[in-house]
């Protein structure tokens, strides 16, 4: 399958799912889809096209969140991002867990650091953050605000 | 000088820490042991255990989950226990100050005896410093 032909084949199948699709070099293409349909699409990329799954982002855009899932087609060299934009308010999304194992450890990554919910993801336990770090309070956030006074911020000169 | 700290100065072993650093002032320190600098002719040795060795020697800022993991290691070294601080992580968290990660210098939780600059230093540096940590000592009586 070449590169063109991949790319007919999501937006043909995922007509209604896809917002935009920003073609941004030969080997770069970010395609917006809507937060609903994220599981059956990255079924179809992981099963039927053979896509690998690279990793996910979460990224804080202050109007709203956004994760984005890379996956690669190694054989094309091509690199496509799904972007899904979350609420502030409603920050959850379906988990990948159950379509591909990789997805794990960065979903829990996300969920600490950024907060945001994967539902139905087998165990968001704590990944990176150390037992001291109080509940609720996500370090990646644009509004996150100092909370340990035993911090010291100066060079000390 | 007590007799511990003398036979130590002799043949100082080195503890090497990593809290979180990049890994450049870990290859620094690696380089020191290679034949061209070969830091072994002054008789320090990397050991394998903090329990076997006399200066703990820390690179990079120190965040909240190695920080316990160090103050565990301080413990068990035996004493006297000499500290050096390598790289500007180390020193004071360089880039990483207002990290969320990375809340006290190493020096605030420690004591440190010698601070070597650089990010990363240069092994000659590296070796100076040393150096002065045993002329530090020897002169402190």
């Amino acid at each position: 399958m070449t590169r063109e032909e991949v790319l007919k084949n999501l937006k043909n199948r995922f007509k209604d799912d896809i917002i935009e699709v920003f073609d941004k070099s030969s080997n770069r293409v970010y395609i917006d889809i809507k937060p609903g349909s994220l599981v059956s699409v990255a079924t179809y990329v992981f099963n039927d096209l053979e896509a690998r799954f690279n990793i996910a982002t979460g990224v804080d855009v202050r109007y709203h969140m956004e994760i984005l899932y890379h996956f690669t087609f190694e054989d094309l060299n091509l690199l496509i991002s799904f972007r899904v934009k979350l609420p502030k308010d409603k920050l959850e999304i379906e988990s990948l867990t159950s379509v591909f194992e990789g997805a794990d450890w960065i979903e829990r990554e996300m969920h600490e650091l950024l907060g945001i919910d994967f539902k139905g993801h087998p165990d968001l336990r704590r990944l990176l953050l150390s037992e001291e770090w109080p509940e609720g309070v996500y370090p990646l956030r644009c509004d996150y605000k100092e909370w340990d006074e035993k911090a010291i911020r100066d060079r000390g000169v | 000088m007590s007799f511990k700290l003398k036979a130590l100065l002799r043949s100082p072993w080195v503890f090497h820490l990593s809290t979180g650093s990049c890994n450049n002032c870990d290859i620094e320190v690696l380089d020191c042991l290679t034949p061209r600098f070969d830091i072994e002719r002054f008789g320090m040795l990397l050991a394998g255990s903090i329990k076997h060795a006399d200066v703990l020697l820390v690179t990079g800022s120190c965040n909240r989950k190695s920080v316990e993991r160090m103050k565990r290691l301080y413990e068990q070294a035996p004493r006297p226990c000499l500290v050096v601080a390598i790289g500007e992580c180390a020193l004071s968290r360089g880039m990483f100050m207002h990290s969320y990660n990375c809340p006290v210098p190493l020096d605030k939780i420690i004591p440190v005896d010698v601070y070597i600059p650089g990010c990363p230093p240069k092994p000659e540096a590296i070796i100076a410093g040393v150096v002065k940590l045993i002329e530090k000592v020897k002169s402190k009586k």
